[in-house]
């Protein structure tokens, strides 16, 4: 294994020796201190640990036979103190049976007397290592645990961010005098209180659809699934919403039907939610445009908006939970920031990838790709006829 | 001249309930939906209090504030200023910067949580900054 550089700042690694044999100790010190390494040395159990408990070592090497405190004990009250540290076990009397014993008690490894230099130091590197390892897997999982903690705190946060200002609305309505400019007021606030609680609902929503994808129980089964007929069906349900936003819908897909394998309900919520991003992040006069292809066993759809774009430092997050664009337009349009995470997270489930292309004021285009249904039954009998089939299905 | 009181706070809904009231009673009202800009109207305003959110574009946007206001010296003129901090989630600084050393310097005067009570954060407003004039009610 390549050896890791000690970090400039870092403190030297402490390694303590315990062992009554005085030339044991002075050799010890001297090659350890030799590897850059800080050595502190005991001659007894009682010293050693006090030594332990006040230097917080990276590493004990510990005889296993001495007066007074055994080696043995040794190991477990070390790990008392820090179950992290490294424990080397020395011994005159190297028998399966101590070695195993010691193991057993949490030795890490076993050095037998007599050894060499390069011995000590090879058991040493490794033992270090195993140590650094064992530091940076419990960082991680202090991170994991903060990460955690932080996300309860912000999904509590957009939850609740709705909440409040429906509440102050009509705590403040409740406190108002009945003056002149209530009545109309009143009816503003109640609208934006609806609106708000809109908004929360869509977060509710978003955030089930985003447990079941990454739960796995929104994706149900691999069947075969005509894109063609899937976008026309969503583009239709959109139609009323396009021409309030004065937007128009185009659909640009080859006769031959897009066929791929996937989940119904979730290639709805994807291409749903690509479609109607499209439309609300348009301009009045703007067009949606989905086309798609097929080649060599991959189908790509592109869904395209001539809206107000994306800026380039943006889009390495956009598919990341939460993230919202807070820029201009964008800001001011609802949305929950779970929509292309969601998409992200159904695609992948699939199999497939999903990117954007986007000039900030032109619109922005996002492209997904997929594997292409594979019957291997129909590779028997004509594909022209499984597609005139599918034709058929879609009216 | 009635008090000034600074909302800095990115839910506009919540800075129009808030300015609402506020106006009602008799206060001047200032808006600024990010840090930044709140920190703009500090030094363009000088206002009597200021009502700070905690969570806005990023998660500790509210405490940038306060340590703007605490330590550049472009604030030092500011630096009496009453913050009130309000935030949905009832949550301390020392538990938000665990690790850092510093972090009574940027605790604001007081912490208030969202949604406001109405009739006493009043009673705060006025203990701190004096009844308003031409005050409605």
């Amino acid at each position: 294994m390549e050896e890791r550089p000690i970090k400039e700042s870092a403190r030297p690694e402490i390694v303590v020796v315990i062992d009554d044999e005085y030339p044991i100790r002075l050799s010890c010190e001297k090659i350890l201190t030799k590897m850059g390494l800080r050595a502190e040395t005991f001659e007894d159990g009682a010293c050693g640990l006090d030594g332990v408990a006040r230097l917080k070592p990276d590493m004990v090497i510990v005889d296993l036979k001495m007066p007074g405190i055994s080696g043995m004990e040794v190991i477990g009250r070390v790990h008392e103190i820090d179950p992290l540290i490294v424990i080397i076990v020395v011994t005159g009397y190297a028998t399966i049976d101590t070695a195993v014993e010691a193991m057993k008690c949490g030795g890490y490894d076993f050095l037998p007397k007599p050894f060499s230099p390069d011995e000590l130091r090879l058991i040493v590197n490794r033992g270090l290592e195993r140590r650094r390892l064992a530091l940076e897997a419990a960082r991680h999982e202090l991170e994991q645990t903060m990460l955690k903690r932080r996300f309860v705190t912000f999904v509590s946060h957009q939850l609740r961010t709705p909440l409040v200002a429906i509440h102050q609305y009509l705590d403040v309505l409740r406190n108002l005098d009945e003056t002149g400019d209530t009545e109309a007021r009143r009816r503003e606030w109640l609208d934006r209180c609806l609106a708000r609680i809109e908004e929360l609902q869509d977060l509710i929503k978003d955030w089930l659809t985003l447990a079941r994808v990454e739960g796995g129980t929104l994706f149900k089964e691999r069947i075969r699934i005509d894109l063609n007929c899937l976008v026309a069906d969503i583009l239709e349900t959109y139609e009323q919403t396009a021409a309030a936003a004065q937007v128009s819908l185009e659909a640009h897909l080859p006769d031959n039907h897009l066929l791929v394998a996937g989940d119904r309900s979730c290639l709805s919520v994807l291409f749903d939610n690509l479609i109607t991003n499209a439309i609300k992040y348009n301009k009045p006069g703007g067009k949606v445009t989905v086309s798609g292809s097929e080649s060599r066993g991959e189908v790509v759809i592109a869904v395209a908006d001539t809206g107000i774009g994306i800026a380039e430092k943006y889009r390495p997050f956009l598919f990341e939970e939460f993230f919202r664009v807070k820029e201009d337009g964008a800001g001011k349009t609802g949305g929950t920031g779970l929509g292309l995470h969601i998409c992200k997270q159904i695609v992948s489930e699939m199999g497939g990838t999903i990117e954007v292309a986007s000039e900030a004021g032109a619109g922005s285009t996002f492209t997904v790709r997929m594997a292409a249904w594979h019957d291997p039954e129909a590779e028997a009998g004509s594909k022209s006829d499984e597609r005139q089939e599918a034709n058929i299905d879609c009216g | 001249m009635s008090a000034k009181v600074l909302l800095i706070d990115d839910d506009s809904d919540f800075r129009a309930a808030v300015k609402s009231l506020l106006e009602g009673h008799g206060y001047t009202v200032l808006e600024a939906s990010s840090g930044h800009e709140g920190l703009r109207m500090v030094l363009a305003h000088k206002p009597d209090v200021i009502l700070l959110d905690v969570m806005m574009e990023t998660s500790a946007e509210g405490y940038g504030v306060t340590h703007s206001l605490k330590f550049e010296d472009e604030y030092a003129a500011f630096r009496q200023i009453p913050v009130f901090m309000v935030s949905s989630i009832e949550e301390s600084p020392d538990e938000r910067f665990p690790m850092s050393a510093d972090v009574d310097e940027i605790r604001p005067d007081r912490y208030l949580t969202k949604p406001l009570e109405v009739p006493e954060f009043l009673r705060l407003l006025e203990r701190t900054v004096g009844a308003p004039h031409g005050a409605a009610a």
